[in-house]
């Protein structure tokens, strides 16, 4: 017969990775279904992880759809209900969660989802049953490329990468860049190749990019990295990915002596970032909103809200995502004048500045938000507006 | 009537049984059930070959997401156009041959199965040298340099970004052809000569040794037949959901057939396809208790994970009154239903059933 110690390793192992995957979930509690008959109700279905790797992301993201949901509950004199579903941060529990949305709660129209994979195992799904789905914080071109049914409202990495290219040529007048990039991320790959490419042609050199190192998620130790980069003495440093690695990072190439400026770009806004780079200087990155700045008159509206619905809770970028790809849904949805599916995906192909909490809004053919990037700095220990870059 | 007759004839039934099952199920089930049932269908093949490896030849092997990993992207590059390769690809572009390769879904997926079997060959090479504890840490290892390769190679699988646009595959038919036919090999391979080698070697393997069994090369084919199924069921996840990326396979996915096959009963076929079906199934099933409740007249809300810890606490419960999982490790077979209905039983030789 079989050891027995096996088993109980085994289980012992199971019970440790089921409390993983379950971990991390608690506290979000989902909006009361209201049971009216269905033709009076417009469903909005919610894919996000609400459990798993992501969980904290997707946390974020549902909040901010929730705050959406209680200030606009209705559209065209119909209740608007919200159906959330937890897709555990794995790509067949998104696909069986996308499913089941479209095929058995029927929803008019599907957000989601944190995390570009999640959102490209989802995609094909409503493309097919012509629901339209609107993306809070995928920044991966794929997600939408080829798919009709796909927009969203956060920018993507050619953008940001672009943006953060321009910034260290025409503001911090660098003419040599080094990147040091999460091979893990798809986030980090896609921003440091936009940015290269930009680099590159702004500054006429096709040598411009000195290095470029890699590491992986997880990573604790820097060193090597650093000192490869440093030996190469670029103007600037680019290194997008999470901020706990990013953190360490940027800590430890200061403590190494090196005080060019180190770019990165919207994952740095945490708390968990700012508090190991507090003492230091020079740290420039992207994001979609600043509260002392507010873009627009929902901006505003937003930040106040929060504040209210969430206290001790920090505004962040992914629940005003959120935030906004619920109005723009219900905006959707009125220009339409009606919850036919297709209807509101003509009416969302046809966005145009479109105010949200998050910048104005206008969907390009690809179904992708151009719009304002915030560049901030890290000065006296906190997040300070440097400045707002407008799309070309 | 002879028994061994009867037995045919239930086979045939039962074959003949499931294309009915299979065909109504094709016609009525709606689009959903149809895609739990897929996933569940492509979980029994991973629970299956993950038990011919640690449940009947006994290696604490944890390197089966990787080989999936390996299946799922051998199949999904064969098979992906052109056109979309031009698309997805826009980083790097994809190296010389691979580009204008477009295959038919099914030589794809076989493949996809002799490429992870492949890399199982190469990895159990070295690593099945080792023994119990020392193997599970080497797979492990093995299984994510895999994706730590793939993740790297940014010409040949677009590393990170992943891979979308894979021709999709939707028929029940597919994916259930697939794992009734995994099923009937391994019990047929399980039944052989071969068979009762692994069986010797997971019992007592110096004893098996000492019967004349060469226990390397027994260990390495249960190894590279595992792998061999797990890339067949990696293609299939691949072809499901259309769209694959390096973290889908972290070794987190293997626990979860490890989950299966503890479930099932370790050694037990029969076993891992009922738990594989009841674990995709119950996942989607218990969806409800993470919605807000009204239970007399006491609100409870929605909380997300709850399903997760339903199936955890169900895993302590078989744990602890099945020692050996549902089915242990035995099978379903025709001998115990005429028993049970009161077909009279012949004086047989006592064919090897397993415990």
């Amino acid at each position: 017969m079989f050891k027995k110690k096996y088993f109980t390793l085994i289980a012992l192992l199971l019970v440790a990775a089921m409390a993983l995957a379950g971990c991390g979930g608690g506290g979000a509690e989902k909006k009361e279904a209201a049971k009216d008959s269905a033709s009076d109700v417009i469903k909005i279905g919610v894919f996000e992880p609400l459990t798993g790797t992501n969980a904290a992301g997707g946390e974020m993201t549902v909040e901010g759809i929730k705050l959406a949901n209680q200030l606009f509950p209705e559209v065209n004199g119909k209740k608007v209900e919200l159906v959330i579903v937890d897709n555990k941060s794995e790509k067949q529990e998104a696909a069986n969660a996308v499913e089941r949305l479209v095929s058995k709660d029927k929803v008019n129209v599907i957000i989601g989802s944190y995390g570009s994979s999640l959102s490209m195992a989802g995609g094909p799904i409503a493309k097919e049953a012509g629901i339209p789905v609107i993306g809070c914080s995928p920044t991966n071109p794929a997600v939408t490329l080829g798919n009709d049914y796909y927009f969203r409202v956060c920018f993507i990495d050619p953008f940001q990468g672009t943006v953060m290219a321009n910034y260290a040529v025409e503001k911090l007048g660098a003419k040599t860049a080094a990147i040091i990039q999460d091979v893990q991320q798809d986030y980090s790959v896609g921003l440091s190749n936009y940015f290269e490419k930009a680099f590159k042609k702004l500054t006429n050199n096709e040598n411009a990019i000195v290095a470029k190192v890699n590491y992986n998620t997880g990573d604790k130790d820097f060193s090597s990295q650093l000192t490869t980069v440093k030996a190469k003495n670029p103007d600037v440093i680019f290194a997008p990915g999470n901020f706990l690695e990013c953190g360490i990072l940027v800590e430890k190439a200061r403590e190494l002596g090196i005080t060019v400026p180190i770019l990165g770009g919207d994952t740095w806004e945490a708390e968990e970032f700012l508090s190991r780079v507090k003492n230091t200087k020079d740290i420039y990155f992207s994001t979609h909103f600043d509260a002392d700045h507010p873009v627009t008159e929902m901006s505003t509206k937003f930040m106040e809200e929060y504040k209210k619905a969430y206290p001790g809770k920090q505004v962040n970028a992914f629940g005003a995502l959120g935030f906004d790809a619920y109005i723009l849904a219900l905006d959707a949805i009125k220009r339409a004048g009606s919850a036919d599916p297709q209807a509101i995906r003509d009416a969302l192909a046809a966005t145009k500045d479109f105010q949200g909490a998050t910048g104005i809004i206008t969907l390009d053919a690809n179904g992708d938000a151009t719009k304002t990037a915030i560049i901030k700095k890290v000065v006296d220990g906190k997040f300070a507006y440097e400045g707002k870059v407008e799309p070309k | 009537m002879d028994r061994q007759k009867i037995k045919t004839f239930l086979t045939l039934g039962l074959v003949l049984l499931s294309c009915l099952v299979l065909f109504w199920g094709e016609q009525y089930l709606g689009k959903f059930s149809t895609r739990v049932l897929n996933l569940a269908a492509i979980f029994v093949i991973l629970g299956a070959s993950m038990n011919l490896v640690l449940g009947f030849t006994g290696m604490f092997s944890l390197g089966h997401a990787g080989f999936m990993c390996v299946g799922a992207y051998v199949s999904a590059i064969l098979t992906m156009s052109p056109e979309s390769k031009e698309m997805i690809y826009f980083m790097e572009p994809i190296i010389s041959p691979l580009d204008k390769i477009h295959w038919p879904v099914f030589p794809a997926i076989l493949t996809a199965g002799l490429v992870a079997a492949f890399f199982g060959f190469l990895i159990g090479f070295p690593a099945l040298r080792l023994r119990d504890d020392y193997l599970a840490i080497a797979t492990l290892g093995f299984g994510e340099i895999i994706r730590i390769i793939v993740t790297n190679t940014i010409s040949i699988t677009n590393g990170s970004l992943g891979l979308k646009n894979i021709p999709p595959i939707k028929s029940l038919w597919v994916y259930w052809g697939f794992a009734i036919a995994t099923i009937w090999i391994l019990k047929q391979l399980i039944n052989s000569s071969w068979g009762y080698a692994f069986k010797a070697i997971r019992d007592n393997e110096i004893a098996a040794e000492a019967m004349g069994i060469d226990i390397f090369k027994h260990k390495l084919m249960s190894f590279t037949i595992g792998a061999f199924f797990a890339g067949l069921a990696g293609a299939l996840m691949g072809h499901l959901i259309t769209s694959v990326d390096p973290t889908m396979f972290r070794f987190l996915f293997t626990f979860q057939i490890l989950l299966i096959i503890v479930l099932g009963g370790l050694g037990s076929l029969t076993g891992s396809v009922i738990a594989g079906v009841l674990v995709t199934v119950m996942m989607e099933v218990l969806r409800f208790v993470e919605q807000p409740m009204n239970l007399f007249g006491l609100q409870i809300p929605g909380i997300p994970g709850m399903r997760m810890v339903i199936f955890a606490l169900l895993l302590l419960v078989v744990i602890l009154f099945y020692r050996q999982g549902l089915m242990g490790t035995r099978e379903f077979n025709w001998d115990w239903v005429l028993d049970k209905v009161g077909v009279g039983r012949r004086k047989e030789k006592g064919v090897g059933v397993d415990g």
